[in-house]
C-alpha cells in the first residue's frame, strides 16, 4: 500500500517545475562558494578543504535548507490546492501511508539533491585546478548531510502540511536556519535540526566528529524525525478535514 | 432489510453552534437517495462525515453494516464520492489524474478507460486539467467517484457546473446507476426538482436537522391538497363562510382553503348551499412538490 502510495507522489510530481529548484540552488550555492574561493586563494591554502569550507557554507548553510523547505511546501501545495485533500482522504489507505510517502518521496529527492552538489564539487575543483587528493572526510559529510537535511525535511513537511500557505512554513524555516547558526555556535548544535546540518556536513568545522559525538548525532536526528512524524500523523489522523 | 448506510442521531457542532443535529439517515441497497436542503442546511457537513473527513461531536455512522470509525479503510474501498468542488492536480492531465486514483486504490487500467468513457472525457483525456472547462472537471470528478464501481457512490451536488444538457446526460447516468452496476446512490441538491426525477428516496435537511425522511409519495401525501370552490357570489361567500370560522383567500375566481377534512368541505357546501349561493365548482388542488419542500425549510429563495 505504501508502494502504491508513493508512486502516486512520483505521478503528481510529473511535469512540475520542482526540478528546476532542485538543480538551481545547489549550482548558485556552488557557484558562489567557488567563486569566494578563487577570489581568496592567498588565505585559503588546504585545497580540496578549503573549496569544501567555501561550497559548504553557502550550501550547507543556507541554500539547502530553503531548497528543502520549497520543496516540502511544495509536496503539500499540490494537496491544499483544489480540493486534493478530499481525493487523498477518502481513498482506502491509512493516513500515516500518505505522510509517510511524501516523506520518503523527498528524502529520495534529497539524495539526489546531495549526489548533484557532489558532482558541482568535484567540477569546481577541477575547474579551480586542485590536483591534491579528495578529503578522505568527504563520503561522511554527504551521507551526515543528507540524514540531517532529511530531518529538517521531516520538520518542513508537517509545518507545510499544516500551514496552507506556501511561504510562511519557507519564512519560518529562513528563521531556523539563523537559530541554528545561534545554537551552533552556542555550543548547542547537537540540539537542533538546521544545526545538526552544519554539524553533519561539517561546514563551520572540518574536524572529524568523534564517536560520542557521531553517537549522538544519530540519536538526535532519529529522535526528531520519529517525534515530528509521530505527531504529524497523529495531527492528520484526528484533524478534521478542511478543503 | 439492512440499510447500506445509516447514521444515528450524527451532529457535528463548530464553536457554540450545531451545524448538524441528531441526523438519523438511512439509505438502502439500490436506492437513489435524494438528499435535500437549502444551502448551509447541513448537507456537505453530514456526507463529509459519513466520508471520515470531518468527525462527528456526538453519533455514529453505520455503512455495510460497520461502525465507520473502526472500518474507514474497508467501507471507503467500496465508496466513491465526490464532495463539494471536485479534487484534481491541475498540472496533470485527465488521464494522470485518473492513474493517481487507480494507484491509491490499486484498480486494473480498464476501469480507468471506463470510467472515462461513462463520462464522456476519453477525447480531452490527456489534456492537461487545467485547461479543463468546469463541467469537464465536474465530469472528471464524477470518473474519479465512479473509477472504483463501488456499492456505495455519494455526490454532492454533482451537476454543479454542468450545461443543461451535461445535467440532463448526468442525471440519465445516475438513474442508470443502481441497474448496471448494482451501486446504491446518495446525492445531494438544493434543486427539488433535480432530485424529484431520479431519487427513489428523499430526505430533507434544514438548518441541521432532518424535516422528513421516505419515498417522494410520503413527501407529495405529507400536506393535505388545498381546496379550491368557485361560487356565483365569491363575495358573499366569503362574508357567510367568515361567520362560521372559516377564512378562504380570495384566488381569482376561486375561494382557496387550506387543509380541510373532508367533514369540512361537505359543511362549507351546506353552508353556501343553505345561504342560496349557487357552487360552481369544488376542486381539490395537489401542491407541487417544489412548494411542499418550500413550505417545509421556508426558504423562498433557496438559490
Amino acid at each position: 500500500m505504501l508502494r502504491r502510495c508513493i508512486s502516486a507522489e512520483w505521478m503528481k510530481l510529473r511535469r512540475s517545475r520542482i526540478v528546476w529548484i532542485l538543480i538551481i540552488l545547489p549550482v548558485i550555492s556552488v557557484w558562489i562558494g567557488c567563486a569566494n574561493y578563487y577570489l581568496n586563494q592567498e588565505v585559503l591554502t588546504k585545497e580540496w578543504y578549503s573549496l569544501w569550507s567555501q561550497v559548504g557554507l553557502f550550501y550547507g548553510e543556507f541554500f539547502l535548507p530553503i531548497l528543502i523547505a520549497i520543496v516540502c511546501a511544495y509536496m503539500w501545495r499540490l494537496e491544499h490546492l483544489n480540493q486534493n485533500w478530499k481525493m487523498m482522504m477518502t481513498a482506502p489507505i491509512s493516513a500515516s501511508h500518505h505522510f509517510l510517502a511524501k516523506w520518503i518521496v523527498v528524502s529520495v529527492l534529497l539524495a539526489f539533491v546531495q549526489l548533484l552538489f557532489l558532482g558541482l564539487y568535484l567540477l569546481g575543483g577541477k575547474w579551480a585546478g586542485l590536483a591534491s587528493n579528495l578529503p578522505e572526510e568527504l563520503a561522511g559529510w554527504l551521507i551526515r548531510g543528507w540524514i540531517a537535511a532529511v530531518t529538517i525535511g521531516t520538520l518542513q513537511l508537517a509545518l507545510s502540511m499544516r500551514i496552507r500557505s506556501f511561504a510562511a512554513p519557507v519564512g519560518i524555516g529562513l528563521c531556523a536556519v539563523f537559530v541554528g547558526l545561534g545554537l551552533y555556535v552556542a555550543g548547542l548544535g547537537m540540539y537542533f535540526p538546521h544545526s545538526l546540518l552544519t554539524i553533519g556536513m561539517g561546514v563551520l568545522s572540518q574536524t572529524s566528529l568523534s564517536s560520542g559525538n557521531m553517537l549522538l548525532f544519530a540519536v538526535m536526528n532519529l529522535f526528531y524525525m520519529a517525534v515530528i512524524l509521530l505527531v504529524a500523523i497523529y495531527r492528520m489522523c484526528k484533524a478534521d478535514v478542511v478543503a | 432489510m439492512k440499510p447500506v448506510l445509516s447514521t444515528h442521531q450524527l451532529s457535528k457542532r463548530y464553536g457554540g453552534t450545531y451545524r448538524v443535529k441528531n441526523v438519523n439517515l438511512s439509505v438502502h441497497e439500490g436506492e437513489i437517495y435524494g438528499f435535500l436542503g437549502p444551502n448551509g442546511a447541513g448537507k456537505s457537513t453530514t456526507l463529509k462525515m459519513i466520508l471520515g473527513l470531518v468527525r462527528p461531536t456526538e453519533g455514529t455512522v453505520t455503512v455495510f453494516g460497520k461502525d465507520l470509525g473502526r472500518n474507514r479503510r474497508f467501507i471507503l474501498s467500496h465508496t466513491g464520492s465526490l464532495i463539494e468542488s471536485p479534487s484534481y492536480y491541475g498540472h496533470l492531465t485527465g488521464l494522470e489524474n485518473m492513474r493517481i486514483v487507480q494507484m491509491l486504490r490499486d484498480l486494473p487500467n480498464r476501469n480507468v478507460s471506463e470510467a472515462l468513457k461513462i463520462v464522456r472525457l476519453e477525447k480531452h483525456q490527456d489534456k492537461k486539467v487545467d485547461q479543463y472547462s468546469l463541467g469537464m472537471k465536474q465530469r472528471l470528478g464524477i470518473a474519479m467517484a465512479l473509477v472504483s464501481f463501488p456499492k456505495l457512490l455519494i455526490l454532492d451536488e454533482p451537476t454543479n457546473g454542468l450545461d443543461p444538457a451535461g445535467i440532463g446526460e448526468i442525471r440519465e447516468l445516475i438513474r442508470s446507476l443502481p441497474e448496471r452496476y448494482g451501486m446504491t446512490v446518495l446525492i445531494s441538491s438544493h434543486l427539488l426538482s433535480e432530485i424529484e426525477q431520479i431519487a427513489t428516496s428523499v430526505g430533507i435537511i434544514n438548518e441541521g436537522k432532518m424535516l422528513f425522511q421516505g419515498s417522494l409519495e410520503k413527501l407529495k401525501n405529507q400536506s393535505r391538497p388545498a381546496i379550491r370552490i368557485k361560487t356565483q357570489h365569491n363575495d358573499w361567500a366569503h362574508e357567510v363562510l367568515g361567520q362560521y370560522g372559516y377564512s378562504p383567500q380570495q384566488d381569482g375566481e376561486y375561494l382557496t382553503f387550506e387543509s380541510l377534512t373532508d367533514d369540512q368541505v361537505a359543511h362549507i357546501n351546506r353552508i353556501l348551499v343553505t345561504s342560496q349561493i349557487g357552487v360552481l365548482r369544488i376542486e381539490e388542488q395537489k401542491k407541487r412538490l417544489e412548494s411542499i419542500f418550500l413550505d417545509m425549510t421556508g426558504k423562498e429563495n433557496s438559490l
